[in-house]
């Protein structure tokens, strides 16, 4: 129906996640509409995402290559692990790297992150091994790594990843804690569904000293 | 709690339909097979459960040629002398949209426990003579409707499992691809696999515990009421001695589940399923002493299939204080005289809602009638 460019173009833009043909058709008959400055600027960015941003070849966050150095030979580490100002010895574990994201606008957290990319479920084929798990494991020593927060999503997958995690650090020298999980704050109490009021009142806290 | 006003929009087989049944008492919808009777009833039962009270899918609830592309059904209630007006969109494609009160709902699992309901169907004769799914999934609609909360239970139950017999499977693919060595009697489990079937043993023993315990608790507090009903219900028609009805939950391991999940485990690995747990339980029922499944007639497995859903009815309307509205979609076609009758004078006392393609029984107390003709309803 269309020249085989643009039905190149639509097909390449329906293949991202939540892009239906529709909105394939949409989108490539607004590129067409733009001027050649404003596609090739999209073009390009794309490129030198995918050129220059990579896996932090530490904590598996997204990493960038610094400008002006040579990308290719070695994968870069992320801006927080090289940070100086991060304490090593305490590392969040999370599932996906706007997880980091959401830590970090906490603005709570010093320490620094690893990110698993995903987490257990066998439906969707995911074991451990297919997890930077191992990756995990060998930060430990040589980082110094004195305590490890499981900051995975508070869901049966997440939980699973995290209750695994715990029994493989279970025999290691390092302190292990689970994000608690309960009310958001600012919220009514009437409003809670009963799942979360009931994990709240199990994570209790004793007040005053 | 009694429906006043029901509006629908493309759904089933009503372009558009508008009902106002008795606030109490009993309406009968009456009409010739394939009007669309259930077709009301079903509508109501989504209100309350937001499910397909025959287990259709959304978009088979959307009217055919619906150029919304989807139904709406939208109530005016009283529950507790308070109004509830609920508006749901089912769409055949995507998430329904549901608002109560002109709110609308973040999450739809809000809604359950705003409206209930008691569903009688033909159907019913599987609580008694059908597989033990169906008397789990009984308890389980019961659990929900008296503790909303365990919604989340029985959904956290299912998941699990789900992974947990992926995993197996996929444990038992890379066992039996290694070639030479699945013929081999001793049997390696990977590492990875151990550790991981842990975390997921110890997943469903919590939240399977959970079930189970509320299960075995609901299936005692009905015991009573079920003893009673079953009497009422079959004055005349039951021998004597043969009238005790009892209702036991049987759980498919012994000791704690946790331990039960490990012992069974390399029969599971085996397999690929999960051979013990929530799944796998059942509710024995019997009269007089004997199996109901095997040692009943027809006509008394009929009886204990409506003592079960009376007995329901009345546990939720004593616990939360309110009575369920009862649905009775074509069930008089399947009962003779004596038990119609036995049951119209069992009825509790409320809202209730009758469709049938004949006649009702003589007594029955009827407040409105309506009648459903081509796509329409008429009153």
């Amino acid at each position: 129906m269309y020249s085989a460019a643009v039905q190149d173009l639509i097909d390449e833009l329906g293949r991202l996640p939540g892009i239906g043909p529709k909105s394939a058709q949409r989108i490539a008959f607004h590129l067409l509409r733009l001027s050649p400055e404003d596609a090739l600027r999209l073009a390009r960015t794309i490129a030198v995402v995918k050129e220059r941003v990579s896996w932090c070849r530490r904590c598996f966050n997204i990493a960038e290559v610094p400008e002006g150095t040579n990308s290719a030979e070695e994968a870069p580490e992320c801006e927080i692990c090289r940070d100086p100002r991060r304490d090593p010895s305490v590392v969040c574990v999370v599932e996906e790297p706007r997880d980091v994201i959401a830590v970090e606008k906490t603005r709570e957290y010093r320490g620094r992150y690893h990110v698993l990319q995903g987490a257990i479920s066998p439906i969707d084929g995911i074991g451990p091994d297919k997890l930077r798990i191992r990756e995990l494991l060998a930060r430990l020593d040589p980082e110094g790594i004195k305590e490890v927060i499981l900051c995975t999503n508070p869901n049966i997958e997440g939980d699973a990843t995290a209750l695994y995690l715990a029994s493989l650090l279970k025999a290691l020298p390092v302190k292990v804690t689970r994000i608690a999980s309960g009310l958001p704050v600012g919220g009514d109490l009437e409003y809670a569904d009963e799942l979360t009021l009931g994990r709240a009142l199990e994570g209790r806290r004793e007040l005053g000293d | 709690m009694h429906l006043e006003h029901l509006w629908l929009t493309d759904f089933r087989s009503y372009a558009e339909a508008e009902f106002q049944p008795a606030p109490l008492g009993i309406t009968v919808v009456t009409g010739a097979n394939g009007e669309g009777k259930t077709n009301l009833i079903e509508a109501v039962g989504y209100l309350a459960t937001l499910r397909s009270l025959r287990g259709s899918p959304a978009e088979a609830m959307v009217r055919d040629g619906a150029e919304t592309g989807f139904a709406v059904v939208r109530c005016d209630g009283r529950r507790d002398g308070r109004r509830v007006v609920i508006e749901a969109e089912l769409h055949a494609t995507g998430r329904d949209r549901v608002q109560v009160g002109g709110q609308l709902l973040r999450r739809s699992r809000d809604l359950l426990g705003a409206f209930q309901v008691t569903v009688f169907s033909p159907d019913d004769l599987a609580l008694v003579k059908g597989g033990p799914q169906s008397r789990r999934e009984y308890l389980d609609d019961l659990l929900v409707a008296l503790h909303p909360r365990h919604d989340a239970t029985i959904s956290e139950v299912e998941r699990v499992l789900k992974q947990r017999n992926a995993l197996l499977k996929s444990a038992f693919g890379s066992q039996g691809g290694s070639g030479g060595r699945a013929g081999r009697s001793g049997r390696e489990i990977p590492e990875d696999v151990v550790v991981t079937l842990d975390v997921w043993d110890a997943k469903l023993a919590a939240a399977g515990e959970d079930l189970v315990r509320a299960r075995a608790s609901l299936a005692d507090a009905l015991g009573p009421g079920a003893v009673e009903t079953y009497r009422r219900l079959s004055v005349g028609v039951a021998h004597r001695g043969r009238d005790a009805v009892s209702l036991t939950y049987r759980k498919s391991w012994e000791g704690t589940l946790l331990d039960a999940l490990q012992r069974s485990r390399s029969e599971d690995l085996r397999r690929g399923v999960t051979s013990v747990g929530p799944h796998r339980d059942e509710l024995d029922l019997a009269v007089g002493g004997l199996p109901a499944r095997t040692h009943c007639s027809q006509g008394e497995q009929r009886s204990l299939a409506l003592t079960l859903r009376l007995a329901g009815h009345q546990l939720v309307t004593d616990r939360i204080g309110s009575s369920p509205i009862l649905l009775l979609d074509d069930v008089f076609s399947e009962l003779d005289q004596v038990r119609s009758e036995a049951l119209l004078t069992c009825l509790p006392f409320g809202q209730a809602l009758v469709t049938t393609a004949g006649d009702l029984p003589d007594g029955a107390d009827v407040q409105a009638r309506f009648r459903v003709e081509d796509g329409k309803l008429l009153s």
